[in-house]
């Protein structure tokens, strides 16, 4: 059923969404890809597992439990892999990129080890709600997910807009030192803004686990280079860009599998990728600036 | 004549850096090119070596247009610039430097670099050599093995300058080269554009120091909000009224006793 | 005797130090002009399926099928090489990244050809045929003291071996060239560089396809010493391994990418234990060289300390292509 492939796409793309929100906060902010960000949402839902099938407790406790590791992963990175590059005269543009790469590749290794490969089931009681609407059926998760991904979205683009942290972010994404030179405590800003954007990893998650009911080790790879397109396809640094370029990103998926060929259902967010960088490479909504590219 | 610029322009976005600027520069020229910060002087230094091409204008170099051409191209035609804020490739050696200013004086490829063959080897002496002359020229010879980024400011602006004559141009273009030099420093440096006119080569130069422009130059156009305010002789402009008070700022009608 | 100290098994890990060692260069060379391709892996998997299948299915003998598959590549590599001068630093190597990907999602869909997943084995191997025509001429590995398979793998490594030598000395030779240099202002300054009339576009793509033709020659030479190839062969963790080999060794000379793909491929099997962890040893390894030695370990000034400690002279590093100046 269309509609229902659509409904799929949706809920697909609303965490796609929020994955994409997180790295594109930190390239605002940082200027820097996070090639990690996908290793700290697969251990997000791995805590999910933990949490809800192993130890039995209910969901809320899980999104609690994956924000709270998620928060100190996203700290340690920030300080560990990044923040000592900061200041380094003559390091090359690429060395915070090739320094989150070794996190991601620890990161993904580490959870092999931990958790083993292969899918681990995700229950948890809201599975099998389900709504009858005329010949179409939802399931209550996939309204959750929605909801939770908007509300996100409404929530930071608010604060983003609205208060004085965000504000303080969004000067520090445009300049560095005249925002310090300004009183704004730029670190501060930084480790928040990592945090943040980790912990939107650890939610999306637990809701991909929610939708899917499985999670397994090698998702973090997968999802990080798809966060990857989408903030390329939306614009980088772009928070509106990062929530369509989402939702394109998953509808087009759920389309390919549904009526294309399912095998190259992966190839959709990288092709994407290549084409978006080099007809526009400023993204959608992006501005054309000159650092677009090149 | 050795350049011509007509009704050059350029707008970036909503803002205009030049507007409608013309003048020409005969051969054997030193020309020089002044005016307040912000005058639009580096950035016809960018549009007449196309690193970003003017909106509207033609420039001609020796007769042939080169408006729309490649960098890389016109420096080949005989155009080479320096930069006002330095950008030498610092990890290379002096002489390094120099070698690569006079990329386009040769033509060895990859397969005949390899094999080294005849033409290639001679390439790499008559390189080599020409090099050489223009660090003396520079007096920099000594230097030759020393990493760039540890030179002494001055004599990086004269690196800069001889990797560009390395390209054997026919016009040099010159952005500040006298830019935090000392007297000595600035007198060693008005010998050497003598020298390189003398080499036949026409200078076009920016430049902040009056009593340098004054003294070298020939004739001189002035810049100021991206139009040209006044062009001629030394003398000329340093008796223009409205040069003057675009510089000093105008005069008042009353005073304040 | 000489049967005494060929083990074959060190023979095989010297021949993947060797293939790896090419693999190393691929990147480093277009490093050297300043892109950072991460699609090295893709272009690695091109030349092996495509040497794989020309031999199998054609019966074309191997070397023809190795030259083929690294002209494959190559050409990849200018269809690639050109879009991609308009990405730089961060965008080029996603975009790089997002290209082997692609590939490798191709090899694991196109099942009619590649077979997909399961792979492709009786690739015919290097060895085994080089030996056949040994044998044709009477030869017997017993005349050296050797059984059959030490002398096979032995063939394979002297092969490797000389493909090194020659491709060392042929990058090594460019390097101090006119093409070295213009490599390197590219690098240190693009705007300048092209001020300087070195026409940034050739040698942007010139670099980018060297690195591929480089990364399909040691694919389609892999593909011919393991006899099988898969799709994952040559998935993001082998764009990782490459990464290392030169980001470890040492990015900015020739002998950095050498010392980091031997080091590397020498390590797990070395520390058996911890063979498992190596990817978690990668990943430390990429976080502590940025912050404490992005250059990574062999650099100019390591380098020439070195030189000197063997009483060799010092040279210009992109100097002159004539004897008559050092």
């Amino acid at each position: 059923m269309l509609l229902e492939q659509i409904i799929n796409g949706i809920t697909l793309g609303s965490i796609y969404a929020i994955v994409a929100l997180g790295f594109t906060l930190v390239f605002g902010v940082l200027g820097i890809i996070n090639m990690a960000h996908g290793e700290i949402f697969m251990i997000g839902a791995f805590i999910g597992v933990l949490i809800t099938s192993v130890l039995g407790l209910p969901l809320w406790i899980a999104f609690i439990a994956a924000i709270g590791v998620t928060v100190i992963l996203g700290y340690m990175l920030e300080r560990i892999a990044l923040r000592p590059l900061r200041g380094k005269q003559g390091v090359s543009h690429l060395a915070p990129l090739i320094s989150t790469i070794g996190v991601s590749i620890l990161l993904e290794n580490l959870s092999h080890h931990i958790f083993g490969a292969g899918n681990h089931p995700f229950r948890h009681s809201f599975a099998q709600i389900q709504f009858q609407v005329g010949s179409i059926t939802i399931y209550l998760v996939q309204i959750l997910i929605f909801v939770i991904s908007i509300t996100l979205m409404v929530v930071l683009s608010y604060w983003l807009s609205k208060t004085k942290a965000g504000k303080a972010l969004r000067a520090t994404a445009e300049n560095l030192e005249t925002a310090s030179l300004l009183g704004v405590n730029t670190k501060r800003t930084i480790t928040t803004t990592v945090i943040i954007a980790s912990a939107l990893g650890g939610i999306a998650g637990i809701l991909v686990g929610m939708a899917f009911n499985s999670v397994n080790p090698q998702m973090g790879l997968s999802m990080g280079l798809k966060g990857l397109a989408i903030i390329i396809l939306g614009g980088m640094g772009n928070v509106k860009g990062a929530m369509a370029g989402g939702l394109l990103l998953g509808l087009a998926e759920t389309m390919i599998v549904a009526y294309g060929d399912s095998g190259y259902r992966d190839a959709v967010a990288f092709i994407t990728i290549i084409f978006i960088l080099l007809l526009r490479p400023q993204g959608i909504f992006g501005k054309n600036t000159a650092e677009a590219g090149r | 004549m050795v350049l011509e610029l007509k009704n050059i322009t350029k707008n970036f976005g909503g803002i205009s850096a030049l507007t409608d600027v013309s003048f020409k520069i005969n051969e054997g020229e030193i020309f020089g090119l002044i005016g307040p910060n912000g005058a639009g002087k580096t950035t016809l230094f960018n549009v007449i070596t196309n690193m970003f091409s003017p909106t509207s204008g033609e420039i001609s170099f020796l007769g042939e247009k080169i408006s729309g051409l490649k960098p890389h191209k016109i420096t080949d035609k005989g155009i080479c610039r320096t930069f006002q804020n330095i950008r030498l490739f610092s990890q290379m050696s002096v002489l390094e430097n120099v070698l690569v200013g006079g990329h386009c004086r040769s033509k060895s490829g990859v397969i005949n670099s390899v094999l080294r063959t005849k033409s290639q080897r001679k390439e790499e002496t008559n390189s080599l050599e020409a090099a050489l002359e223009l660090l003396e020229l520079v007096g920099l010879s000594k230097f030759q093995n020393s990493t760039a980024e540890n030179l002494a400011y001055g004599q990086q602006r004269r690196l800069e300058i001889a990797r560009a004559l390395a390209s054997n141009p026919k016009l040099l273009l010159l952005d500040e080269p006298a830019a935090g030099m000392n007297e000595t420093e600035t007198e060693g440096l008005f010998d050497l554009i003598k020298k390189v006119q003398k080499r036949g080569v026409t200078v076009l130069l920016i430049e902040h120091d009056m009593p340098f422009v004054m003294k070298l130059c020939d004739r001189i156009t002035v810049l100021n909000f991206g139009k040209k305010l006044a062009e001629g002789t030394p003398a000329e402009i340093q008796n223009n009224q409205e040069v003057i008070e675009a510089y000093l700022g105008a005069e008042e009608d009353d005073e304040i006793a | 005797m000489l049967g005494d100290i060929i083990n074959p098994y060190h023979l095989q890990i010297v021949s993947f130090i060797l293939i790896n060692i090419i693999l190393g260069i691929s990147i480093y060379i277009t490093l050297s002009s300043g892109q950072l391709s991460l699609g090295n892996a893709g272009f690695m998997g091109i030349g092996a399926y495509t040497s794989a299948l020309l031999t199998i299915n054609f019966d074309l003998p191997i070397f023809l099928g190795i030259i083929l598959g690294a002209v494959v590549a190559g050409v990849f590599g200018i269809l690639i090489g050109i879009p991609a001068l308009r990405l730089s630093g961060v965008y080029l190597a996603i975009a790089t990244l997002g290209f082997g990907e692609v590939i490798r999602v191709i090899f694991v869909n196109w099942e009619s050809i590649t077979q997909g997943s399961i792979g492709l084995s009786g690739i015919p191997h290097l060895g085994r045929e080089l030996f056949k025509t040994f044998k044709l001429t009477g030869f017997d590995p017993d005349m050296l003291g050797l059984k059959n398979n030490q002398f096979i793998y032995l063939l394979v490594v002297l092969i490797l071996l000389l493909v090194n030598i020659l491709l060392v000395w042929f990058f090594i030779r460019q390097n101090k060239s006119r093409v070295g240099r213009a490599f390197a202002a590219i690098k240190m300054d693009e705007k300048a560089a092209e001020s300087m009339g070195i026409n940034i576009t050739y040698y942007k793509v010139l670099s980018f396809t060297q690195g591929a033709i480089l990364a399909g020659f040691a694919g389609a030479l892999y593909a011919h010493v393991m006899a099988y190839i898969s799709p994952a062969d040559f998935a993001y963790h082998r764009a990782i391994d490459i990464l290392i080999f030169s980001i470890f060794g040492g990015s900015e000379l020739i002998w950095g990418a050498i010392f980091g793909a031997t080091f590397m491929t020498i390590l797990p099997e070395a520390l058996r234990f911890i063979s498992d962890y190596r990817y978690m040893i990668y990943g430390v390894i990429l976080i502590a060289m940025m912050a404490f030695r992005p250059q990574g370990i062999i650099d100019v000034p390591l380098l020439k300390w070195f030189k000197k400690s063997l009483k060799l002279k010092r040279g210009v590093s992109h100097g002159i292509g004539t004897k008559k100046y050092n």
